[in-house]
C-alpha cells in the first residue's frame, strides 16, 4: 500500500519536473496546423517537418554553426579547466600548498555572481579581439568550470595513498613524471567526470554567450532563442521546439549515461564548497 | 609546514593562479576603477576619475532596490521550497530508489537542461494558444491565469526555478540519507523507536550539515538568477522580474550606463563577499566546536 503511494509520488514528481522537456518533445512532432487545434499531450499526425526545417540554413539562422560553436567553446572550457586544475590540485593534495587560502578562495568563486566580471571582461575582450570568438567564450567557460574541476581533482588525488608517490620517487622519478605518468592514470575516472561535468556546464551556459558573442561564435543556448524572435508571421512553435530538443540533447545524453558519476561529484562539490 | 614551501608546488599552481588573475583579478580592478569614473562607450579606454557619483546613482535608484528585493525574495523562497520538497522526496522515495537506481535518471534529467532552454520551453508550455497548461486549464476549469503578468510573473518564475532545481536538493539529501548506517536505525527500532522518532532524532540531525549546505547553494543560485528569467520574461512584466543580474545587464547593454552598471557590480561583489565570509565563518566555527 505504502509502496503503491511511493510509485505514485515518484511518477508525479518525475512528470512535473520534466514537463518542459516532455511538452517540447511532443510539440516538435506536431505541424503548425495541428498545434493550432490541438495543444494537448496527444499527437494526431506525427511529422518530422519541424526537424527538417531546423536543419535548413538561412542568413539569420544556422543551427549547425550554433552547434559547432557550443561544441568548440565547451571543449576548450572543459579541457583547459582540467589542464590548469590538475597540476594545482596535485600541489594542493600532496604539498598542502594553498589549502588555507587559495583553495577556499577558488571554491567560493562558484558562489560569486559572475555577472560582476562580465562588463570588464566585455571591454577586455574588445581590446584583445576576443569578442565573438569561440576561443574567447571557451576561456570564460574555463573560469566557470575551474572551481569544481579543482575540488574533484583535489579529492581524487588525496584519495591516492602517498606511498604510491614515494615508491616512484624512490625509483628516481621526478615530480612531473609522478604527476602525469603515475597519478594521472590512477585518477582517470575523476578526470573524466570533471571533463563531462565541465562540458555539460559549459554547453548550458547562457549569460556569457549572450554578452560576448553576437554573430560568429553564438552558442546553442543563445542561438535557440533566435528562433523565438518572430520573423513576420510569429513564432513557429514546432520549429522552435525542434531546435530546443536538438540543442538540449547533448548534455541530456551525457547526463543520462554518466548520471552515477555526476551525482557523486555534484554532491562532493556542494559539500566541500 | 615545510612541505608547503617547496618551490615546485608553487610552480605547479602558477598557471592556475595566473589565469584567474588575468580573467578575474584584472576585471575586478577595472570594475573598481570604472566605478569611480565617468565613462561612455565612446570614451571606453580613457575614463576620467570623477568620485562616487556612480555609487550614488545606483543607491538612489529605486529599480536597484526593487531588483535586490526580487533577488533576495526569489533566492530565499526557491531555496526553502526546493529543500523541503527535495528532503521529503529523498526520504519518502528512498526505499523505492535503493533497489532500482535507473529510476534516478528521470529525477536528474532537469539538471542537465540549460536553464536558458528551460525558460524558452516554458514560453511554449504556458503560451495561451499553443501551451498545454492553459489549454487544459481552459478545458477543465474554463479559465487560465495570465502566468507572466505583473502580479503572477514572480510566482511563475519561482515555480519554474523550483521544478528544475528540486532535483539538486533531492540528490544531495538522498546521498546523505543513504550514507547513514542502517544499524543505527535498526538499533533505535529495536529499542522501540517509532519511524517518526527515528526520522526526527536520528536522520534529520545527521543530515543537518547537508541541509544547510543545500540551502545556501540554492539560495546563492536563486539570488543571482539570470538565464531562465531572461529567456522567459525578458525584462517584461513591468520590471517586476528584474533580478540583480538582469539589472546590471540592462544598465550596461540597454542603457549604456557603464559607470552605473559597474558600480552596481561592485556593490553586488561586496554583498556576496560579506555573505560568503559569514557562511565560511559559521562553517569553521561549527567545525571547531564539534
Amino acid at each position: 500500500m505504502l509502496n503503491a503511494l511511493r510509485w505514485i509520488v515518484f511518477a508525479v514528481a518525475a512528470l512535473a519536473m520534466n514537463v518542459p522537456v516532455i511538452v517540447t518533445v511532443i510539440t516538435s512532432f506536431k505541424s503548425a496546423k495541428e498545434l493550432s487545434v490541438n495543444p494537448g499531450f496527444w499527437i494526431n499526425q506525427p511529422t518530422f517537418d519541424n526537424y527538417l526545417k531546423v536543419l535548413q540554413v538561412s542568413d539569420r539562422l544556422n543551427i549547425f554553426a550554433y552547434f559547432w560553436n557550443s561544441l568548440t567553446a565547451s571543449l576548450i572550457g572543459s579541457a583547459l579547466a582540467i589542464l590548469l586544475a590538475f597540476p594545482a590540485a596535485y600541489a594542493m593534495a600532496r604539498g598542502g600548498f594553498g589549502r588555507k587560502t587559495l583553495l577556499p578562495a577558488i571554491v567560493n568563486l562558484r558562489a560569486v555572481p559572475l555577472i560582476i566580471f562580465a562588463i570588464p571582461l566585455y571591454m577586455m575582450f574588445q581590446w584583445l579581439g576576443l569578442l565573438d570568438t569561440q576561443l574567447g567564450l571557451g576561456l570564460i567557460l574555463t573560469v566557470v568550470n575551474l572551481p569544481l574541476a579543482l575540488i574533484i581533482l583535489v579529492n581524487a588525488i588525496s584519495d591516492v595513498p602517498i606511498e604510491v608517490d614515494e615508491a616512484a620517487k624512490m625509483d628516481g622519478a621526478g615530480v612531473l613524471h609522478v604527476m602525469f605518468g603515475i597519478i594521472r592514470p590512477i585518477v582517470r575516472p575523476a578526470l573524466i567526470t570533471a571533463f563531462i561535468f565541465g562540458f555539460i556546464t559549459a554547453w548550458n551556459e547562457f549569460l556569457f554567450g549572450l554578452m560576448l558573442t553576437t554573430n560568429k561564435a553564438v552558442p546553442m543556448t543563445v542561438g535557440a532563442s533566435f528562433f523565438f524572435a518572430a520573423s513576420g508571421g510569429g513564432v513557429q512553435w514546432g520549429v522552435a521546439s525542434a531546435v530546443m530538443i536538438l540543442g538540449a540533447l547533448p548534455p541530456m545524453l551525457l547526463g543520462l549515461v554518466m548520471y552515477r558519476q555526476i551525482s557523486g561529484s555534484m554532491t562532493a562539490g556542494a559539500i566541500k564548497g | 609546514m615545510d612541505l608547503a614551501r617547496r618551490p615546485e608546488w608553487k610552480l605547479l599552481t602558477t598557471p592556475l593562479v595566473g589565469f584567474l588573475l588575468l580573467f578575474l583579478g584584472f576585471p575586478a580592478l577595472v570594475n573598481l576603477l570604472y566605478s569611480i569614473s565617468t565613462v561612455t562607450f565612446e570614451t571606453l579606454r580613457s575614463p576620467t576619475i570623477s568620485g562616487f557619483g556612480n555609487y550614488f546613482s545606483v543607491l538612489v535608484d529605486p529599480e536597484f532596490w526593487q531588483a535586490s528585493w526580487f533577488s533576495l525574495r526569489f533566492g530565499v523562497l526557491t531555496a526553502l521550497v526546493e529543500c523541503l520538497l527535495g528532503l521529503s522526496l529523498a526520504i519518502f522515495l528512498s526505499p523505492l530508489l535503493e533497489k532500482r537506481s535507473a529510476l534516478m535518471a528521470p529525477l536528474m534529467l532537469p539538471l542537465m537542461v540549460a536553464p536558458a532552454m528551460v525558460g524558452l520551453m516554458y514560453r511554449l508550455v504556458l503560451h495561451e494558444f499553443v501551451g498545454p497548461v492553459p489549454h487544459y486549464l481552459y478545458a477543465w476549469f474554463g479559465d487560465s491565469p495570465a502566468f507572466l503578468n505583473v502580479q503572477n510573473a514572480f510566482w511563475t518564475l519561482s515555480v519554474v526555478e523550483t521544478l528544475q532545481w528540486t532535483p539538486f536538493a533531492f540528490l544531495l539529501f538522498y546521498m546523505a540519507y543513504q550514507a547513514i548506517p542502517g544499524d543505527v536505525r535498526e538499533a533505535a527500532a529495536i529499542d522501540g523507536a517509532s519511524p517518526w522518532q527515528i526520522l526526527t532524532t536520528i536522520d534529520l540531525p545527521l543530515m543537518r550539515p547537508t541541509i544547510v549546505v543545500a540551502f545556501f547553494v540554492r539560495f546563492i543560485d536563486g539570488f543571482r538568477v539570470f538565464d531562465n528569467v531572461y529567456t522567459l520574461t525578458g525584462s517584461g512584466a513591468g520590471g517586476s522580474t528584474t533580478s540583480l543580474s538582469i539589472y546590471i545587464y540592462q544598465a550596461f547593454f540597454k542603457q549604456g550606463a557603464i559607470g552605473k552598471a559597474v558600480a552596481a557590480s561592485v556593490v553586488l561583489f561586496v554583498a556576496s563577499f560579506a555573505v560568503l565570509y559569514a557562511i565560511n565563518r559559521l562553517a569553521s566555527r561549527k567545525r571547531s566546536a564539534v
